[in-house]
């Protein structure tokens, strides 16, 4: 019985397109027949004949009369059953809410038939001399249940096939594995035509081909010989791919298509090609993508130079034995770093305020003009890189004081008695000694103030012109600036994302290049 | 993030509260805040007290998400019954389904309750989408100890503004939104501009929407305006004596200090077109969700929410500009020289474009108007700079 594993595991596999094949046929047919009730309903509700079973309203609204002061204002009455019924007015009954909606829908656009996926009702209404008829339907019966009989004896009947295989060996085995497993391919064919039918044969012979190789009993070896660890794994695993792949995944399909109020069309790579070609807007207009890029790249490297410089300078102070108070001081410098960073960006952001902001009040006192933090590039930038350098150098400076933690005395006493200057002390062991420590963190740095929302939101919001804006504030107006242009946020996303993966992997095989 | 977190936590009190005494409950989501919050909540207790057929609830979204949030949770079920918001999204949502049409329960006669100009605000495409609530537009604060007397024209208003300028060094004249689309309308409507043509098309670089550009730059290069002022600011510097003027609207009284001498008048007429300066009528209305359940119940809360008895009691403890004709016969509030103030402006003011494209407008307008007021560029190469920018925002999703 054990052998029927591989067999068991196309059959899993094709259990599944087949039930989602049913699925859609179910759906399909469904539909179909209820709308084609309801036309039919709405049909004999014209002529005037009685509705048939499980039809909740049929109708034939009149036209509708205007008001006289009100042009968005119009009452309709309806014919049900023979009789004349006005619609309208606080307390008429549900139902004749959808009649009327569904007349003036009809009025608008034509003839229409709707299924409602919550109810399953369908409401159908057709223009007619009289006015328009309306029908609403709903379903009679509960759909179709599943062909469970049809399934399981095909799957048995699989299992013998398959078994018979086995037990002969050879290729009969092979054979007898892919011919079992195929067996749902026919009511998949049925059902829902070729696609499902033909990945179900697929399924069954790469299985019985898997298994001919060996590959399928190593596999399920090596997960039974590893079971306690991909146990332990699995719920990460699970996680992984519920929070991190699939929005990946459909993050990235997103960028090919285009919404447009609810309705999304596949567009290929036109929104590549707009970004990409700058959209029409030239190279200096903060419009164009590779401005912008420009941009995130420049405020990128100068933001962590700064919080480099500063985070190994404060280091080097905190870690001088005379200095009194270090703990203290430790603490209050990684305080910048625990305060959340919005409520830091909307500080700064009230603190270069032009009127009334900290920063201008102290240039005052000093007989300095007021400066208009938010009117010129540079000054919005510098704004920017303030806030950021405030937030950010803490990190560094974290880093580095572990990292100068572990350098060998004996390294700085050996470099004393070959009279060598602080300075060189510095270039030649403090800083290599740094490197391995710094190189990772100056990357996650890289990447965290490359995707710094918070600050060039909140702080400058991109002014003056839109100027100052990064690559991922950009995505984020796409998607709610610009009348929710997913595709468009979507493709900015899987540009950044290329840009930074790209950036990475050439660090890393410049340090690994260094390295040799 | 964050947002998805209030957007579930909201949909789990909107599914946890369907209880309440076995009554259907109205889950009404609003941007009120103050007196306004104050009232709202009266009338709601009120409605809940008077009848027995259903309970409304009302939840505070904080404004600025406030959109979002209704454009995001309407679709998948989350959102709420009823809200309170401002007409220009009508198009934009009733073109998306997001709103439902209510002219099946409305007849002339419960329409009379309402200024027409208010309920036709309502209105998109011969189909009416929600029941006024509130007509807000901006309006001229003065302060009566610094300029007892405030400009009728704008002509006055620089000649006033110099002076007073140079006897109080350290202040402005006028403290206004001069690089956000809301705060510049007026100058751009005094101008003759607009932002749509009559046929729809955009209209953004006129000769007229120029001179407005240029206008609201020879008020800051004037030193007559502070840089890029917000609500924030205008209250402060109104209160600290900094600025004589203000414009805003009826929300900006919450934050004046009761030690402040003050009234409001119409905006000035525009000394060289003659017009009226004519701020942005933003009509607020309560709109029901095309996913409410209980439709029916739902418009009888949209009724309570907007009657007479209500209006009167939002017009007087919150001073909000009513629609409804009927609060205006109560001696009180038809003596209260604000609502009064405000009711003049109501005759000189554009209604804000319903259109689905106006939202395209906004960001492209104000980066043009920081391009010209702050950085100095050319208003005719910043507006044409933004007509095309918008243009291809409307046009590429039209595909």
């Amino acid at each position: 019985m054990k052998q029927l594993g591989p067999y068991a595991l196309a059959a899993a596999a094709a259990l599944v397109i087949a039930l989602g094949s049913f699925a859609a046929y179910r759906n399909r047919t469904f539909s179909e027949a209820e709308v084609a009730r309801a036309e039919a309903a709405a049909e004999a509700a014209a002529r005037g004949q009685k509705a048939g079973p499980a039809v909740i309203a049929a109708a034939v609204v009149l036209a509708p009369k205007k008001s006289a002061r009100y042009p968005f204002l119009s009452h309709r009455d309806a014919i049900i059953g023979g009789r004349t019924v006005s619609l309208g007015g606080p307390g008429s009954p549900a139902i004749h809410k959808r009649l009327y909606d569904a007349a003036n829908h009809c009025d608008d656009h034509g003839a229409f038939s709707e299924l409602s996926g919550d109810s399953g009702r369908v409401i159908a209404a057709i223009p007619t001399d009289r006015g328009t008829a309306v029908a609403i339907t709903q379903p009679p019966s509960p759909p179709e249940p599943l062909p469970w009989a049809i399934l399981g004896g095909l799957l048995a009947i699989g299992a013998v096939v398959a078994y018979c295989g086995i037990t002969v060996g050879g290729a009969a085995r092979t054979i007898g594995l892919a011919v079992g497993a195929s067996g749902l391919a026919a009511p998949a064919y049925i059902w829902s035509g070729a696609i499902p039918a033909a990945a179900i044969l697929v399924i069954a012979v790469a299985v019985a081909a898997l298994d001919a190789r060996g590959s399928l009993r190593r596999a399920a070896r090596a997960l039974h010989e590893g079971r306690i660890a991909y146990a332990f794994l699995s719920p990460t695993l699970a996680a992984m791919v519920v929070i991190v792949c699939v929005p990946f995944v459909v993050g990235l399909g997103l960028g090919f298509f285009d919404h447009h109020r609810g309705e999304w069309t596949f567009v290929g790579l036109d929104n590549f090609a707009h970004i990409l070609s700058g959209g029409g807007h030239s190279l200096a207009d903060p419009l164009n993508f590779w401005f912008t890029v420009a941009v995130t790249l420049a405020w990128t490297a100068v933001n962590v130079i700064l919080h480099v410089t500063l985070g190994v300078a404060l280091a080097l102070v905190l870690r001088k034995p005379w200095l009194k108070l270090r703990g203290t001081f430790r603490v209050l410098l990684i305080l910048p770093w625990a305060i959340p960073s919005y409520i830091t960006a909307l500080i700064w952001h009230g603190m270069f305020q032009s009127e009334y902001g900290a920063i201008n009040q102290i240039l005052a006192t000093f007989g300095l003009d007021r400066v208009a933090w938010f009117s010129s590039w540079t000054a919005a930038f510098t704004a920017n890189v303030a806030t950021n350098t405030w937030l950010g150098f803490p990190f560094m400076m974290v880093v580095a004081l572990g990292a100068l933690q572990s350098i060998p005395r004996d390294l700085y006493e050996a470099a004393a008695t070959d009279g060598a200057s602080a300075w060189q002390k510095f270039c030649h062991i403090t800083l290599p000694s740094l490197r391995p420590a710094l190189g990772p963190a100056v990357v996650l740095g890289a990447i965290w103030t490359f995707n710094m929302f918070n600050v060039i939101y909140l702080v400058s919001d991109g002014q003056p012109g839109g100027s100052t804006n990064i690559l991922v504030t950009e995505a984020y107006r796409w998607a709610f600036e610009r009348g929710e242009r997913y595709g468009m946020a979507a493709a900015y996303a899987t540009l950044i994302f290329i840009i930074l993966a790209g950036g990475t992997l050439g660090i890393g095989w410049l340090r690994k290049r260094r390295a040799r | 993030m964050i947002r998805w977190v209030t957007l579930i936590l909201l949909a789990l009190t909107a599914c946890a509260d369907s209880g309440g005494n076995g009554r259907p409950t109205v889950i009404l989501w609003h941007t009120y805040t103050g007196a306004e919050e104050i009232a709202l909540e009266n009338i709601v207790s009120a409605a809940n007290r008077d009848q027995d057929r259903y309970r409304i609830e009302p939840v505070f979204v904080p404004y600025e998400a406030f959109a979002d949030k209704i454009t995001n949770a309407i679709p998948n079920g989350n959102g709420p019954d009823l809200f309170i918001f401002a007409h220009d999204r009508i198009g934009d949502w009733a073109e998306s389904g997001f709103i439902e049409p209510i002219e099946f329960y409305v007849d002339d006669d419960l329409a009379d309750h309402y200024a027409y100009a208010a309920i036709s605000a309502m209105a998109y495409r011969g189909s009416l989408f929600g029941l006024p609530m509130a007509v807000k537009s901006v309006a001229l604060f003065y302060r009566t100890d610094l300029c007892p007397v405030p400009p009728k024209t704008t002509g006055e208003l620089f000649e006033w503004g110099h002076g007073f300028v140079a006897s109080h060094p350290g202040a402005y004249a006028l403290a206004y939104s001069n690089i956000d689309l809301y705060g510049h309308a007026p100058w751009l409507h005094g101008f003759g501009g607009r932002i749509f043509a009559k046929d729809g098309t955009l209209d953004v670089a006129s000769p007229e929407g120029v001179r407005a550009a240029a206008f609201a730059r020879r008020l800051r290069t004037e030193k007559l305006v502070p840089a890029n002022a917000t609500g924030d600011v205008i209250g402060t510097l109104f209160n600290a004596k900094k600025t004589a003027l203000a414009i805003s609207g009826p929300w900006f009284i919450a934050g004046i200090n009761d030690t402040v001498p003050w009234r409001v008048a119409t905006l000035p007429v525009v000394t060289e077109t003659g017009l009226a300066a004519a701020p942005f009528l933003g009509v607020e209305g309560v709109l029901m969700s095309s996913r409410a359940d209980h439709k029916g119940l739902a418009f009888s809360a949209m009724r309570a929410l907007t009657s007479d008895a209500s209006a009167a009691e939002r017009a007087r403890r919150a001073r909000q500009i009513v629609p409804n004709n009927a609060a205006y016969e109560n001696p009180d509030i038809a003596a209260d020289p604000v609502l009064t103030a405000f009711r003049a402006q109501l005759s000189h003011t554009v209604a804000m474009p319903k259109t689905p494209a106006m939202r395209m407008v906004w960001t492209p307008y104000e980066t043009a108007l920081g391009r010209v007021i702050q950085s100095g560029d050319d208003p005719g190469a910043a507006l044409s700079r933004a007509e095309d920018e918008i243009r291809g925002y409307v046009r590429r999703r039209s595909n």
